[in-house]
């Protein structure tokens, strides 16, 4: 069984190596120290389990979490906590389990044992059903998995089949349904149109007359078209400058 | 002897403002009785001033023995003595009237009733009254030791407390340390039992300048070991006067949320600045922090420790004291004032 081992205090991660160390079928695969480097890893070491720090910096072991069940391997999720984080309790039902740190290693053993009775996908549906936005996107492109900070987004175009994401450094395919986005991300984004959804921070003007509008952006050359119904809201927030 | 005294119900009649609200409350009393049309015959002011001469030679002399006999009623279970000063009120009030009523006969003033019904209606109002009064006294006294447990309480509450999150952790790290490096993990629960007794300690107790900044490097210790390179500190306290007296765990938690709050969502980490200056009469502390991306800032948790350390701030030293904080390109900046007051020799 291969265990890739996350969190951001060195001390912690020593500890959790030398118990996991002490088990038999069990391999440590890996290292890291804060989420992202986590989803980087776990995609190149398809690991089975990832034993998960919830409180780390950059990206939290929540949101590490969602973005580890999309992979095309999703690994089992173990979450690891100092001390009753708030988060937990929401989480208990659907992670495949959560260890108390000091952890003891019978503790360790046990939801080792658990993760192991659990097939990938099984794992996976447990992810935690965390309603906070993402502070990331990600999508595998060619078996890696790719990270976009939502706070580098521009817009959102849906077109047949799936949403891009531009952002400032290109462009993401991504799964997440345009409506979906935008529960999620509904602060920091506004429709425009029945297909896009337009970051409120890169908005910068209109032009065109009613009916032919079209919103310009910042960091990106195009502009995108804006339905007839969504261009008196967009006038207002521009005009009241409350982006 | 401070503790009877605090304990017992009735006031000292000897203390000066106390004999002083007795007069004044006599006075009005004279009043009243002045002011009921009991149909004495006389008019208001001559009625008023024999009242008030009768009045307050009852009250002044029942004062002065209540005054005596305090210390041996205080000892006594207080409702005991509740019922000795009545008994011994009521009798004073029965015996004056019986004097007053000699003296009517001695200066033919008028008396609208006989000596005998006079001196047992007297002793009537005296019972009430002194019932009232002392009913009065055990129950102000009540307020007040209530009172005086409330704000004992509201200190206790407001003692400075270490994040639960802190305790785990390091004790997270010293079970990783004792088979790394026994050594560091020694001093680190060294550290950890100085910090908590620090905390556990009565909120009251002042400590010295010097042992507050060590706490606080105890605890930098301690997180220095967890975070690693991610934590670094800049420590600008010479100029600080050592033997500054200050409430236990007034800057530590300040430090704690710069970690907390600071440090820890940053991957990279950052630098915590600790400055000090001091002038004859103030001391001013800065504790500096980076500040993460908006969005990781818990700022609950960040308020509650600052309100803490500022009510235990204002109980010590009242406005001569202040926290302020303010955030600035990237960094979040705490500034404690305190008065320079050295340890009572």
């Amino acid at each position: 069984m291969k265990v890739l081992v996350v969190d951001d205090e060195a001390p912690a991660r020593d500890r959790l190596c030398r118990l996991l160390g002490a088990l038999d079928g069990v391999t440590v695969v890996g290292q890291a120290g804060n989420g992202r480097e986590a989803l980087e890893r776990a995609t190149a070491l398809t690991p089975d389990v990832v034993l998960l720090d919830i409180r780390m910096p950059g990206m939290d072991g929540l949101e590490a979490a969602r973005h580890l069940a999309r992979l095309p391997q999703p690994p089992a999720v173990v979450f690891t906590t100092a001390y009753g984080d708030f988060a937990l309790q929401a989480f208990e039902a659907q992670a495949v389990d959560y260890l108390l740190k000091p952890i003891r290693a019978e503790r360790l053993g046990k939801a080792l044992d658990k993760a192991r009775r659990l097939s990938g996908a099984e794992a996976a549906a447990l992810a935690p059903a965390d309603r906070r936005a993402r502070t990331h996107l990600s999508a595998t492109v060619q078996g890696a998995l790719r990270l976009v900070p939502v706070a580098d987004v521009v817009y959102f175009q849906a077109d047949q089949k799936y949403v891009t994401a531009r952002h400032r450094g290109g462009e993401l395919l991504i799964e997440d349904s345009l409506k979906a986005l935008e529960e999620e991300f509904g602060e920091a984004f506004v429709r425009i149109h029945r297909n896009a959804l337009v970051a409120r921070r890169a908005l910068r003007g209109i032009e065109g007359a009613e009916g032919q509008c079209r919103v310009r952006l910042a960091e990106v050359e195009e502009t995108l078209e804006v339905s007839r119904r969504h261009a008196p809201e967009l006038r207002r927030l521009l005009r009241g400058g409350v982006l | 002897m401070d503790a009877p005294k605090d304990s017992f119900f009735l006031p000292d009649f000897c203390a000066l403002p106390v004999a002083a609200a007795v007069v004044l409350l006599s006075e009005l009393f004279a009043f009243i009785i002045a002011l009921a049309p009991l149909g004495r015959g006389e008019d208001f002011w001559s009625d008023l001033a024999l009242v008030s001469l009768f009045v307050q030679w009852v009250t002044l002399v029942g004062a002065t023995l209540l005054c005596l006999l305090r210390p041996l009623l205080a000892r006594l279970d207080s409702r005991v003595a509740a019922v000795i000063a009545w008994l011994l009120l009521v009798a004073l009030v029965g015996t004056f009237s019986h004097i007053a009523t000699r003296f009517t006969v001695e200066f033919a003033l008028p008396l609208a009733t006989a000596p005998a019904e006079f001196v047992l209606r007297n002793m009537g109002i005296g019972a009430i009254v002194s019932l009232i009064t002392l009913r009065y006294f055990f129950l102000q006294h009540q307020w007040q030791q209530r009172l005086k447990a409330e704000s004992e309480a509201r200190l206790q509450a407001l003692q400075a407390r270490i994040r639960p999150h802190f305790l785990f952790n390091s004790m997270n790290t010293i079970a990783s340390l004792t088979r790394s490096d026994p050594d560091a993990a020694e001093a680190a629960l060294e550290d950890l039992s100085d910090l908590f007794r620090a905390s556990l300690a009565d909120a009251r107790r002042l400590i010295t300048l010097d042992e507050e900044l060590a706490l606080c490097a105890r605890y930098l210790h301690m997180e220095g070991l967890r975070l690693g390179e991610r934590l670094r500190v800049q420590w600008d306290t010479d100029d600080l006067p050592g033997d500054a007296q200050l409430p236990a765990l007034t800057l530590q938690p300040l430090v704690e949320n710069a970690v907390y709050h600071g440090i820890e969502p940053l991957a990279e980490g950052g630098a915590i600045t600790i400055q000090g200056r001091r002038n004859d009469t103030r001391l001013m502390i800065e504790v500096r922090n980076p500040v993460g991306p908006a969005g990781t800032v818990q700022a609950r948790g960040h308020r509650m420790a600052v309100e803490n350390v500022r009510a235990r701030l204002e109980a010590h030293f009242g406005a001569a004291a202040c926290l302020e904080s303010q955030q600035e390109a990237g960094h979040y900046i705490v500034k404690l004032t305190l008065p320079y007051r050295k340890e009572a020799s």
